[in-house]
């Protein structure tokens, strides 16, 4: 469990670090809170000829208020978010997610970039950035792109990101006035990647349904979002015929389920569907109490 | 020598004790909290080397070429060795039973995925990982077994082809008339269980730094051992050294629970060291290889198992069957676990007749180990389990069918039909204070309204004995001959009245080294701090074995005490000649000997042993100068098996009454623990809080057991739970901590009293929570019959339960 060797460097600048990506063609990795990358390297899984270290570039590591927006630096930690009274306030969701992801220590040097750009099929943050709708800021040797988080996953653990592309900034809105919001996940044990997990956000009018997200994680190779349920509640009103329906609906929008010794694929639609049910009660809860 | 050692405190000489039986802070913990403690990886030796291992990645292949070439053309690499060196310069392992024995690197096939096949010693770890990569290994892949029912069959895969079968080991064993309990039966309960493959998991892995010495011939192997000296045993005979030439140094290690092994990668290190001249080779286990190849897989068993009752509730006979899959090969003591359950067959019941059927089988995957409990934990999770479909049957409460089967506490010593005897116990007093803590009738009653809403709520309750104080008798029907397990300590005192105990194991985390100090302290009136333990290696310690099978603390207690009472002989000799009185007269009493009565009279234990050290003249001169002396202990009593394996084997039987409450969720199979209650009967407790301890960590691993674990393996035996993100451990979110009550019934064979309480919770914990779990699904007419009740498993159940639900509306 020892890695291969491998050189390291620790540039100042984005724009360093972007060279030092393109000089290297494709055999250098990008190392952020090492939690997902290190373990790989220790099994000899990842074997890049050189580590570029993002944690010596100066101001990637925020959580601000932006032209209506959150934006959060792709080198901000868990904890990090956790603790901002920001997101905790104006987008709890995120809030409510971060604190599902494994344990204090690993909050604490993970990163929100490393998990984006991990794009673990089991991991929260995918399929919240999916739900919210968030917006991936990506800087480049050609300069700076934004993608939209519903292209950033095309399949599992590769993202829309060039060899060459750094990911910069993390933009989620803020959530809007009336709406609730879910995020509920069956892990084996407190803090393990999702056997199943859905991310659901409801808006209510007038005691009718005028917006629903349902975004799954962990059932399948990206996040799936459940569009046919979401369709079908516009316009109900809030309540278990509505929600079971929905429910039905998530454990049918996965095509490709996972499978594997802890969960099977059947299995884990079934909890798809619970999960489902249980954060649309919840969501709805929170919207009513909160408009 | 057991005849003089005091069978109660009150028998101290000490007119109170001050520390044994008290809650005393650990002696060692010091040491470890501030990091001081050298566990093996923090071990550097002059011109060390680093090795790592390179391992089959087949479950069942032959070897049919290597070339290592490259490798040792590696700048930094001064040794590689391969199954041809092992085949040239050692002897095969040794198994139980004997003769099933392969080499510690694969001689021309490889058994299962992570059995060693070539290492490297380098100049680091890194640097030696670097090159295995450089080995070419040639396999020709041969279709693997992984299934013990497929491994019975004619025509399987063998393992051992010279052996023309896959059986280690198939035997019958019928303890009275068994055939006439079943035919007189009034009701008979059957079922069969699964328990899969799960194991110990301390938390520092097996490390070790092997150093040849070419100039003597010489082997110092320093490393996380369990049991020293039975290593060095093993060790002498693998690599074909006389056993006083192995020199084995267990360091302080970071918990064991059985799981450390460490034979192959012992002898792998040694085999690099002496090829490397003689340079220390350092090889620490990683986690990978530890849950892949290491020592730590335990229990992969087949059950089937019967209850013969009459329909007061009363057990007639019980009967089980065991086909025990021990892996690769049978020499990583998978068979003693399957052979220790005859110690407490029959549990806490009067149960007068019993049958075992008994085969142990050879897959295509890790060698079973010992895990913590040794094999009884699953045995009593199959009686148990039978016991509460038989109280559900008959509409008796589970406590009170227990009640009506234990053996009352006027009847000990009481012999089991599988022929140990248990030396004490008071078990419905166990159950009572457990009914009582728990407030049961109210549980029931909450019970019964959850089930009203269509929760499924499930109260588990248990009792169990664990066997206490280990003897190699208990394994004779897997071909262990021996009888007696020694313990030796070595008591000085120092001309300043300090003393100093030597022992044969080193720190492992049970907090012996404590009891030691407690007992001494209390015995020559002096502090805590007065007394310290030292740990000698394999050649200098008195005969040992170490932690092991519930028994240091006792055998430790009976060593220590010995050797104080002989200690205090040769002060009270030494007293009496300057004190100018009959040595009958003068007693030790708080750290004086004294002639009771005469005032003035008397000496400080410090000051006689000055004067033994340092002025013979005054001593009676058939008195050698040496306030030291060593007694090496071991069981009382014990007797060798007959054919069918009866012994009075465990001395102790220690006793434990679980309650405890759980709820599943209907629509995910997710169970909670919300309620857990224990009382515990393990004999005078030495130190509670470190019986505590015991409790709790039990509890713990029972939890895993019940719950998290299980080493999966797929169609071809590969490995699918090779990482901790797999193989889940409980964690603190999961561990329930229970209320605890201590029953005391002293142990009327032991030192003090006190019996084995090492192996703890883990006898009855997985048992409790699985029979909690069937008592949540019996009103939908399905049973967890696998280990562990997996959400995903419970899900199967609940599914099954609704769909016949479905077909019969
Ligand atoms: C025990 C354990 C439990 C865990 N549980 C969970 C869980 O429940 N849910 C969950 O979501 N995660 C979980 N994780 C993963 C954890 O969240 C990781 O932190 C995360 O996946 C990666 O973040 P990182 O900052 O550590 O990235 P690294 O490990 O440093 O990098 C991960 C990958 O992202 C790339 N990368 C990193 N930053 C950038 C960037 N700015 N631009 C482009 N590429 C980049 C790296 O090159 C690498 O390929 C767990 C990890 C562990 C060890």
């Amino acid at each position: 469990m020892k890695p291969p060797p491998f050189a390291y460097a620790a540039p100042r600048s984005v724009a360093d670090a972007t060279a030092l990506l393109r000089a290297s063609d494709g055999d250098a990795k990008l190392l952020a809170g090492g939690q997902s990358l290190l373990p790989l390297l220790a099994m000899r899984l990842a074997r890049p000829s050189l580590l570029v270290d993002l944690g010596r570039i100066a101001d990637l590591d925020y959580v601000r208020e932006d032209d209506g927006m959150i934006a959060i630096g792709a080198m901000t930690t868990k904890t990090a978010v956790e603790r901002s009274a920001l997101i905790r306030t104006r987008q709890p969701l995120l809030h409510d997610a971060t604190r599902l992801i494994g344990h204090p220590q690993i909050r604490n040097r993970g990163t929100v970039g490393g998990s984006m750009a991990q794009a673990d099929p089991a991991a929260e943050y995918p399929a919240v950035a999916v739900a919210l709708g968030a917006t991936l800021r990506l800087a480049g040797e050609r300069g700076e792109r934004s993608v939209d988080a519903a292209a950033f996953f095309p399949s599992p653990f590769t993202t829309a990101l060039e060899p060459s592309e750094i990911l910069t900034e993390i933009r989620v809105p803020m959530r809007a006035a009336g709406s609730g919001w879910s995020v509920l996940e069956i892990a084996r044990r407190h803090g393990d990647f999702a056997l199943a997990g859905a991310v659901v956000m409801l808006g209510i009018e007038s005691g009718r349904i005028a917006s629903a997200r349902i975004v799954l994680f962990g059932v399948a190779p990206v996040p799936v979002r459940v569009s046919a349920g979401e369709a079908a509640l516009l316009g109900e009103s809030p309540g278990r015929p509505a929600f079971e329906h929905a429910a039905a609906c998530a454990r049918d929008a996965v095509s490709e389920p996972l499978s594997d010794p802890h969960a099977s694929a059947a299995y884990r639609c079934h909890l798809a569907g619970v999960l489902v049910g249980r954060g649309l009660a919840e969501a709805a809860a929170r919207a009513e109490g909160s408009s | 020598m057991t005849g003089g050692i005091p069978k109660t405190i009150a028998d101290l000489p000490t007119s109170k004790a001050r520390y044994i039986g008290e809650r005393v802070p650990r002696v060692e913990d010091q040491m470890l909290v501030s990091g001081r403690a050298e566990f093996i990886d923090n071990a550097t030796l002059p011109g060390m080397l680093h090795g790592a291992i390179l391992r089959s990645p087949f479950a069942h292949a032959r070897i049919v070429r290597i070339d290592t070439s490259r490798a040792r053309a590696l700048p930094g690499v001064f040794a590689v060795v391969t199954g041809e060196d092992a085949r040239a310069t050692t002897a095969p392992l040794g198994t139980i039973p004997d003769g099933w024995g392969v080499h510690c690197l694969a001689v021309d096939k490889a058994r299962f995925v992570g059995e060693p096949v070539a290492a490297v010693a380098a100049t680091s770890r890194a640097l030696a990982e670097d090159a295995l990569e450089q080995i070419d290994v040639e396999y020709e892949p041969l279709p693997a077994v992984v299934d013990a029912f497929e491994a019975l069959k004619p025509g399987a895969p063998l393992l051992l082809e010279e052996k023309g079968s896959n059986v280690v080991l198939h035997k019958q064993f019928r303890w009275g008339d068994v055939d006439a309990a079943f035919r007189d039966a009034d009701r008979v309960v059957r079922e069969k269980l699964r328990w899969n493959r799960l194991g110990a998991n301390p938390m520092e892995t097996f490390g070790v730094i092997a150093q040849w010495d070419p100039s003597e011939a010489t082997l110092t192997c320093r490393g996380s051992y369990q049991t020293q000296g039975y290593m060095a045993l093993g060790i002498s005979a693998v690599l074909q050294i006389p056993a006083h030439k192995v020199r084995v140094i267990s360091h302080p290690h970071g918990g064991s629970f059985g799981g450390k092994g460490g034979m192959r990668g012992t002898c792998i290190a040694a085999m690099l060291s002496r090829q490397a001249d003689g340079r220390p080779v350092k090889w620490i286990e990683d986690r990978m290889e530890y849950l892949v190849g290491g020592a730590g897989q335990a229990w992969d068993r087949h059950y089937e198992a019967a209850l013969a009752l009459r329909s007061d509730g009363r057990f007639t006979g019980l009967h089980v069957t065991l086909l025990d899959d021990l892996g690769g090969t049978p020499e990583g003591a998978g068979a003693i676990s399957a052979a220790k359950p005859l110690a407490s067959f029959t549990g806490c019941y009067t149960i007068p007749v019993a049958a075992y059927d008994l085969t142990l089988v050879l897959t295509n995957k890790l060698p079973t180990g010992p895990y913590r409990g040794m094999g009884p934990p699953p045995h009593n999770w199959v009686l148990e389990h039978l016991v509460d479909t038989a109280a559900r049957e008959l509409g008796i409460d589970p406590g009170e069918i227990r009640r009506r089967n234990f053996i009352a506490k006027d009847r000990f010593p009481y012999e089991i039909a599988t022929g140990n005897e248990y030396d004490s116990g008071d078990y419905e007093a166990a159950l009572d204070r457990v009914l009582e803590m728990s407030d049961y009738r109210r549980l029931r009653e909450e019970q019964a309204q959850a089930r009203a809403e269509g929760r499924l709520v499930g109260i588990g309750l248990v009792s169990t004995i664990e066997p206490g104080v280990f003897d190699w008798n208990a394994y004779a029907i897997v071909g262990v001959p021996m009888t007696g397990v020694p313990e030796g300590a070595t008591v000085s005192i120092d001309l300043f009245g300090k003393i100093v105990v030597k022992v044969g194991f080193s720190l492992e985390g049970q907090g012996q080294y404590t009891v030691a100090a407690q007992l001494l302290a209390d015995y020559f009136g002096v502090e805590l701090g007065d007394v310290r333990v030292v740990a000698q290696d394999s050649l200098s310690a008195p005969p040992h074995f170490g932690p092991g099978g519930s028994r240091l603390g006792v055998a430790l207690t009976g060593a220590v005490l010995g050797a104080a009472e002989r200690v205090k002989a040769k002060l009270v000799r030494a007293a009496a000649h300057l004190l100018q009185a009959d040595p009958g007269v003068v007693v030790l009493r708080d750290g004086r000997l004294e002639v009771p009565g005469v005032p003035g009279a008397e000496m400080t234990v410090a000051q006689v042993a000055a004067v033994m050290l340092t002025r013979s003249d005054l001593l009676p001169p058939d008195l050698e100068p040496s306030p030291e002396a060593t007694c090496v202990w071991t069981a009382p009593g014990r007797t060798p098996a007959d054919a069918d394996g009866r012994a009075k084997s465990y001395l102790t039987a220690a006793n434990a009454c679980h309650i405890v409450r759980v709820e599943i969720d209907a629509e995910t199979g997710q169970v909670t623990i919300d309620g857990y209650w224990i009382a515990d009967d393990c004999g005078v407790r030495l130190n509670p809080a470190n019986v505590e301890g015991m409790i709790q960590g039990g509890v713990a691993q029972g939890v895993g057991a019940a719950l998290l674990e299980e080493y999966v393996y797929d169609a071809d035996g590969q490995p699918l739970t090779s990482t901790f993100a797999d193989y889940l451990l409980p964690t603190i979110s999961d561990v329930p901590i229970p209320e605890t009550a201590a029953i005391v019934t002293p142990s009327p064979f032991t030192p003090l009293g006190a019996k084995g309480v090492g192996e703890g919770a883990m006898h009855t914990t997985p048992a409790a929570v699985l029979c909690a779990i069937n008592d949540a699904l019996a009103p939908l007419g399905v049973q967890a019959t696998e280990t562990p009740a997996s959400p995903h498993r419970l899900w199967k159940l609940l599914e099954s339960a609704r769909s016949h639900a479905k077909s019969n509306r």
